[in-house]
């Protein structure tokens, strides 16, 4: 953008000017909401899918919205915070023991999906003096190794069936029921993600994101800051992971506390688009038809997901949607200059 | 748990002391790339494996000893990470420290992929009869293994000393290292530098493999526990020294094995972890002081 010629003064006094200028007007006029079109395309898709679909595409609904659902908690903390956490199997694992226990007492569901959030986010809470003492691939290495610390301790635990883990003593819901939760599990995430990012404290985050020390310098609270955004995440996570284990209907270490729900969280966010608002659910549709395009090969799908992050990574960093936003920009302004 | 004997102890005590060389043989790479590149490289323990598979093949194939192969074996894998780095990481130098961190971990995700489509998803372990024979020292005995791989680990650490000390390469290696701009200018190739200390990196982490893959057995993806256990070594030797690194193998060994005698073997790779964790949490900017950049 920056070897865009700048515009000599006769192409501003004649045609090109008033077709830029209506550009802008029309582009103004649009800027009030235009997402709304959007949304409420969403919206319909979202809620007559579960009556078209078969119990398979129900599934595949379900998955995609925990994807989205979790996608955006680590977006949050990973894309505009600056905290690329690779530990989140802890917190989505915290979440799917918590139900397991808590539905296995007799509690109602509701209660344990929230309980199942809150537990995450009280040990997100719980382990943030330590872990804020760390930034940037630091703090990365930690969250990994906590992970799987938990992995190691909770298959040592009787109580939580060992290695074994523990089937669910509740009825689970019918795959319409489960859809239901999914859609609304990833509809409040975002609501949260969202309405976080319009606050103020979303400057902070980004500006800590940035450079921590000149935040801190200009007056930012960077340990309160990050801590919300962490633990509003885990709370997500830990209800996400609650919801999976309806899913599964039994919870083992090695599945809630699997190292693949990191890698499945990376991919999600990465190719959709990292510290972008629409990423985490073009990322979460592209990694769940991956899984089903490559059902017939599954020997080789991890392999050539890492191959896609790393190509994603390099070429277009800002993911598909990042790389979408950017490129229509590109070719909006290249159209207002009339080329 | 229970409070060993004397004689456990003495046993425990000295098992830590040697296994902590192998510990320090395997993270010696972690470090490495860590101190010159400063790249967390998340597929370390994917260089590992790759030479414990290379030994366990190399053996089944030759019927010649692995470590008589590891003459094949490490530069194999030293040649895979020259490659790995001037394709993958190399082009992310200018781009922050996050986008190279998750790369190696795509290369992590890859790698453990790959092993189990080559090499199945089976338990492996390079049998070789000083792999499990005792040798009894008074009245404590320790595996032959773990004294060998202790004392590859003084031979391997002793040679990269001198290497990053009195050679015109190490030379360049430490002065791409401090600045690698002000290295550049004055003629260091830092890109080539840096693609051979990742090279000698996954050389070592080769080696340390087929020791680890004598004494333990291992699979497609025992590469992150040997990666876990290798930033428990850097974090506590200090960063990018290579003598705290043999120092911080040595000790982890020794705290894990009297952990195990204490607590029981199924809490050993926990402890190990604790360790970490618990050392990052409180000491920081003590060990890792120029990481709050």
């Amino acid at each position: 953008m920056t070897n865009t010629p700048a515009p000599t003064t006769s192409a501003v006094e004649h045609g090109t000017s008033s077709a830029a200028s209506r550009l802008s007007r029309a582009l103004a006029a649009g800027r009030a909401r235009p997402w709304l079109p959007l949304l409420a395309a969403g919206a319909v898709v979202v809620i007559v899918y579960p009556f078209l679909a078969s119990t398979y595409l129900l599934q595949i609904g379900f998955q995609i919205l925990l994807y989205v659902a979790i996608g955006e908690a680590w977006n949050l903390i990973a894309g505009y915070g600056g905290m690329v956490s690779l530990g989140s199997a802890a917190f989505i694992g915290t979440g799917a023991y918590t139900l397991a226990e808590l539905t296995g007492h007799g509690f109602p569901l509701v209660a344990a999906v929230v309980a199942g959030g809150a537990i995450a986010a009280v040990f997100a809470a719980a382990i943030s003096p330590a872990m804020f003492r760390l930034r940037g691939v630091y703090f990365s290495v930690a969250t990994l190794a906590l992970a799987e610390a938990l992995l190691l301790l909770i298959s040592t635990i009787s109580t939580f069936g060992g290695t074994t883990g523990l089937l669910l003593r509740s009825a689970v819901p019918s795959y319409l029921g489960l859809y239901w939760w999914g859609l609304g599990c990833a509809a409040l995430s975002t609501a949260i993600v969202v309405w976080l990012l319009r606050s103020r404290l979303s400057l902070a985050l980004r500006a800590i994101r940035d450079d921590q020390d000149v935040a801190q310098e200009m007056g930012v609270h960077a340990f309160r800051t990050k801590l919300v955004a962490f633990v509003l995440a885990s709370f997500i996570m830990g209800a996400a992971g609650a919801l999976q284990s309806l899913n599964t209907a039994y919870v083992e270490p090695s599945g809630s506390f699997s190292l693949q729900w990191t890698i499945d969280i990376v991919t999600v966010v990465i190719i959709g688009g990292m510290a972008t608002r629409v990423g985490p659910w073009i990322g979460a549709v592209f990694t769940v038809v991956l899984v089903q395009v490559l059902a017939s090969y599954p020997d080789i799908h991890d392999a050539i997901t890492g191959v896609i992050l790393i190509l994603v990574i390099r070429f277009a960093p800002r993911g598909i949607w990042g790389t979408a936003v950017t490129t229509s920009a590109r070719i909006r302004a290249r159209g207002a200059r009339g080329e | 748990m229970y409070l060993p004997t004397a004689t456990a102890t003495e046993q425990a005590l000295l098992q830590g002391f040697l296994l902590g060389g192998l510990y320090a043989l395997t993270a010696l790479g972690l470090s490495l790339v860590l101190g010159v590149l400063r790249i967390i490289n998340l597929a370390h323990g994917e260089f590992l494996i790759l030479g414990a598979f290379l030994g366990y093949y190399w053996l089944q194939r030759t019927g010649v000893d692995p470590l008589l192969g590891l003459v094949v074996v490490a530069p194999v894998v030293a040649g895979v990470g020259f490659v790995v780095q001037r394709w993958a990481l190399s082009p992310l130098v200018r781009h922050g420290d996050e986008p190279a961190l998750l790369t190696t971990f795509s290369l992590s995700i890859i790698g453990q992929n790959l092993f189990i489509i080559l090499f199945t998803a089976d338990s492996r372990l390079i049998n070789r009869s000083y792999g499990f024979r005792a040798l009894r020292i008074g009245a404590v005995s320790v595996p032959e293994i773990y004294l060998i791989s202790f004392a590859a680990a003084l031979v391997i650490f002793g040679a990269v000393h001198l290497l990053m000390q009195h050679s015109a390469f190490g030379r360049q290696v430490r002065a791409s290292a401090e600045d690698p701009v002000a290295a550049a200018v004055v003629g260091v190739r830092v890109r080539r530098v840096h693609a051979l200390t990742f090279a000698l990196a996954a050389g070592c982490a080769a080696i340390g493999g087929v020791l680890a893959g004598i004494a333990f057995s291992f699979d497609a993806t025992t590469g992150t526990s040997y990666l876990l256990t290798g930033f428990a070594v850097v974090v506590l030797g200090g960063l990018g020294s290579v003598a705290g690194t043999l120092g911080g193998g040595i000790v982890l060994g020794v705290v894990e094995s009297v952990g195990a005698a204490v607590f029981g073997d199924g809490y050993l790779d926990f402890i190990g972890l604790m360790v970490f964790l618990v050392i990052l949490a409180l000491r920081p900017q003590g060990i890792f002081g120029w990481a709050r950049r």
